[in-house]
């Protein structure tokens, strides 16, 4: 769970992201200090076909692939089209639209401080998850799934 | 005076386009050129060249029942053969496609005979008798109705119809049954529309321009085209049906 004193800013995309595209932005952010957690959002690529007569064989998408980003491997399992970061301070936050100045130049981008993660777990999520689920994650995305969070080296 | 349809109401170009399309005597453009063998291994339901199945024997060799309606309604080629029924499934993307799934329903039923069409809102559906099929799924694949990077043809895992686009201006397709080739600018099919791997890659042409999908798209959208409200003489009309309908129910009387 997040605490509520941490700035928090959502970036959202004209367009759904390139690997290649997200692979830059995310190098530019984790150049940035004070970043402490970040979601990458979007639709889902499943690895096999999921319905219909071809299910279960694989599927072969380019935007399915892995990034090198930081000093960590990335797999992507989504079409990236939002980011969600939590910040330690609202300092970092030129130097995030700096970055995607950089990086968005064929289309528009949109940078919005807010809230936009869950502060305080449900009770559906207790339900789901119990009481012992990883709190880094809680909210953000399924605690129980087996690839837990990526921690990339910070600069602090 | 004989009774002129006049299919769709509003003075936009949105709604003259719907019109167009709506008219079974306005002849729709024919943009590419898809072959018959194309478009059986898109659709993947029989290999080029195969017979078709059957669900049942000929009519010719069946014995019909004395119905006065099956004397009055000529039989489809497909029908005539037995064909089983197949699909064809489009989705068609918000951001100005060519055509979406509520004109294609309207528009097929005036042009072709025999088929079911499936409305759903982000994709449409079309079943009928197979030969029959592959004709109609000719026609629309090659004609204006379709766009390379904005019309997909989908038959599981349609989602994508209301979502951003991909940085090259593609519809975004989970299965990525459709991939544009950045040298060339065509954008080829490498999967059928179930998302089996193809032996060969089809090409489905160059995807139109922002400008041509805007001048022919039929679909209000305030964000990256006309909306609704901008076309008046729509809105009175829907306040007129939605009014008469309130008052009166069924017996529209004024």
């Amino acid at each position: 769970m997040t605490d509520t004193t941490f700035p928090q800013v959502r970036i959202a995309t004209e367009r759904l992201l390139f690997p290649e595209t997200l692979e830059r932005l995310l190098n530019k952010i984790f150049s940035i200090k004070g970043v402490r957690r970040m979601i990458l959002n979007g639709p889902r690529l499943p690895a096999v076909v999921p319905s219909g007569p071809a299910k279960g064989q694989p599927n072969i998408h380019e935007m399915r692939r892995i990034i090198k980003a930081g000093n960590q491997d990335i797999q992507l399992e989504v079409h990236v089209g939002t980011i969600l970061l939590e910040l330690e301070n609202r300092e970092s936050i030129p130097a995030l639209k700096a970055a995607c100045d950089e990086v968005f130049t064929n289309f528009s981008y949109r940078l919005q401080e807010g809230r936009f993660m869950k502060t305080e777990p449900s009770i559906v999520d207790y339900a789901k998850y119990g009481p012992d689920a990883d709190k880094r994650i809680l909210g953000l995305t399924d605690p129980s799934s087996k690839s837990g969070p990526i921690i990339i080296q910070g600069t602090k | 005076m004989a009774y002129k349809p006049q299919y769709f109401p509003g003075s936009t170009h949105i709604a003259d386009n719907r019109r167009k399309q709506l008219d079974p005597n306005h002849k729709l453009e024919k943009i590419r050129d898809i072959s018959d063998k194309d478009i059986v291994l898109l659709m993947g339901h029989r290999a080029p060249g195969q017979a078709y199945p059957s669900s049942h024997p000929p009519l010719s060799e069946q014995q019909e029942p004395n119905c006065p309606i099956r004397k009055l309604v000529t039989p489809t080629d497909g029908a005539k053969a037995g064909d089983r029924i197949r699909y064809i499934q489009f989705t068609d993307s918000m951001y100005n496609a060519p055509c979406h799934p509520y004109i294609r329903s309207y528009l097929e039923s005036y042009r072709y005979r025999g088929m079911d069409p499936g409305t759903l809102s982000g994709r449409q559906i079309i079943e009928c008798r197979e030969r029959d099929l592959e004709k109609y799924a000719k026609e629309l694949v090659n004609s204006e109705l379709f766009d390379a990077a904005r019309t997909g043809i989908r038959g599981s895992t349609v989602h994508g119809h209301s979502l951003r686009l991909d940085e090259d201006g593609m519809m975004f397709d989970m299965m990525q049954r459709r991939v544009l080739d950045k040298k060339t600018g065509i954008v080829m099919n490498v999967k059928n529309q179930i998302s089996e791997p193809l032996d060969a890659q089809i090409k489905m042409g160059k995807p139109m321009d922002d400008k041509w999908l805007k001048a022919h798209s039929t679909i209000y959208h305030s964000l990256v085209g006309v909306g609704t409200r901008d076309d008046q003489e729509l809105v009175d009309y829907i306040q007129r049906i939605h009014s008469l309908r309130v008052k009166y129910g069924y017996l529209p009387q004024e």
